[in-house]
């Protein structure tokens, strides 16, 4: 898996590539947990080069989330979901609790509503 | 191998309700209004083709499994589910001796509230065995019967042998390996091998590290099991919610489950909130998720139902 970021207005954009699983997920949580530690704490997760999320996927994004939105009034936001992900946020009812957006840019612009 | 299902609900005892009943009643007769029956004969066939949540329900009795393997008996859990298989075991022996192995995962409630009414316990020829990797259990389930709690001690009847966190031993020609899981105060997996079919039952544990290395102990425990007994208690959401709670939710039994290269895996624990229309919704969602994810796997899934049978 491949992460990069670049930030803007105080928003972090990360971009991640490749399979979102029990293999990478340790990847993601420790890259985004690294920013927080730093004082980060609105990120936009652009997942337009992630073909395939499971559950251990899920679950750090949930948990991210949660952490970001009690501990810090942050949040972690999506960008550009595959069908087959997209598909996998709805069934597992994650999209009822986390804000997704077309593109990366109005899901960076959603922070300054 | 032999397998069924005496109790599938998590927490505390769930009967169905009036409520619920009705329900399911008008449900089905606008169904048979729209399909237009006007014979006898047509109605069971119609029943048959009902959603699985309007003819049936998953059940409210707690956590009860029995095992037929090698010409033994084996229990796995004593909830309320336990009452009504000692009443069957009384009626199928037909006055012979029953002798029983009942592993027991952990002492909360729902595991063991079906003891003080477990009827061939008042047969003095019956052999039966309680097995745990706990080694107070005895002292445990008398206090659960203490005055204060239930008028009539545990029964004499009762052996009670005490197993190692990871151990293996034999029951006739059986197997049975335990695994400790992740659950407050604890919980112990059974894995159960007879001739080449083996079988799985890991309920009350909660999985809060997926990561591949994380997983990996467990997937080495489940690895090839014909079937996976899985606690499904919670939604993915509820999971999170509930942390430290001690379950898990569906997506992460067939993850874990297509790891270890199960072949079935059948959801159990049922939260006792929830009615048979959502966990018929569980199912099917657990269902897309596989297709979408592993459309190519040929896991089968299926959701613990009270009566539910099935012949490994």
């Amino acid at each position: 898996m491949k992460i990069t970021e670049s930030v803007k207005d105080n928003v972090s954009q990360v971009y991640i590539k490749g399979r979102f699983d029990a293999h990478t997920c340790e990847t993601v949580d420790a890259y985004i947990r690294e920013k927080m530690e730093k004082g980060r704490h609105q990120f936009v997760l652009n997942m337009e080069k992630v073909p395939f999320i499971d559950s251990a996927g899920l679950r750090v994004v949930l948990v991210i989330a949660r952490d970001l939105r009690g501990e810090y009034q942050g949040d972690l936001r999506f960008a550009i979901l595959q069908p087959a992900v997209n598909k996998v946020f709805e069934i597992s009812g994650l999209n009822n609790v986390l804000r997704i957006f077309d593109d990366a840019e109005t899901a960076a612009q959603s922070f300054s509503e | 191998m032999y397998v069924r299902f005496w109790g599938v609900r998590g927490s505390i005892a769930a009967p169905l309700t009036n409520e619920a009943l009705s329900a399911k009643i008008e449900a089905a007769v606008k169904l048979a209004l729209k399909a237009g029956l006007t014979d006898d004969w047509q109605v069971s066939e119609f029943i048959k083709e009902l959603p699985w949540h309007v003819r049936q329900t998953a059940g409210g009795d707690t956590a009860c499994i029995e095992i037929q393997a090698g010409g033994k008996l084996l229990i796995l859990d004593a909830g309320t589910g336990f009452r009504r298989l000692g009443l069957d075991l009384i009626q199928r022996s037909m006055g012979s001796p029953i002798e029983a192995h009942i592993l027991i995962t952990h002492t909360h409630w729902d595991h063991i509230s079906g003891i003080p009414f477990f009827a061939p316990a008042f047969m003095p020829d019956n052999a039966l065995t309680f097995y745990s990797p706990y080694s107070g259990l005895e002292d445990r389930l008398n206090h659960q019967q203490n005055p204060e709690y239930f008028p009539v001690p545990l029964a004499p009847a009762f052996k009670f042998v005490h197993l190692n966190e990871r151990e293996r031993f034999q029951i006739g020609d059986v197997t049975v390996e335990t695994f400790p899981l992740n659950h407050p105060g604890g919980s112990y997996s059974y894995r159960i091998t007879q001739d080449d079919k083996m079988f799985i039952y890991a309920t009350d544990s909660e999985y809060q590290g997926l990561s591949a290395d994380s997983l990996k102990p467990f997937a080495d425990f489940f690895n090839g099991a014909d079937l996976l007994i899985f606690d499904a208690q919670y939604t993915m959401l509820e999971n999170v919610e509930k942390e430290n709670w001690g379950h898990s939710n569906v997506f992460t039994g067939i993850d874990m489950a297509l790891e270890a290269g199960v072949k079935r895996i059948a959801f159990t624990h049922h939260e006792p909130a929830y009615d048979d229309e959502k966990l018929g919704e569980i199912l099917h969602k657990a269902k897309e998720y596989l297709n979408i994810n592993q459309p190519e796997a040929g896991l089968q899934l299926y959701l613990a139902s009270e009566g539910f049978s099935m012949t490994l």
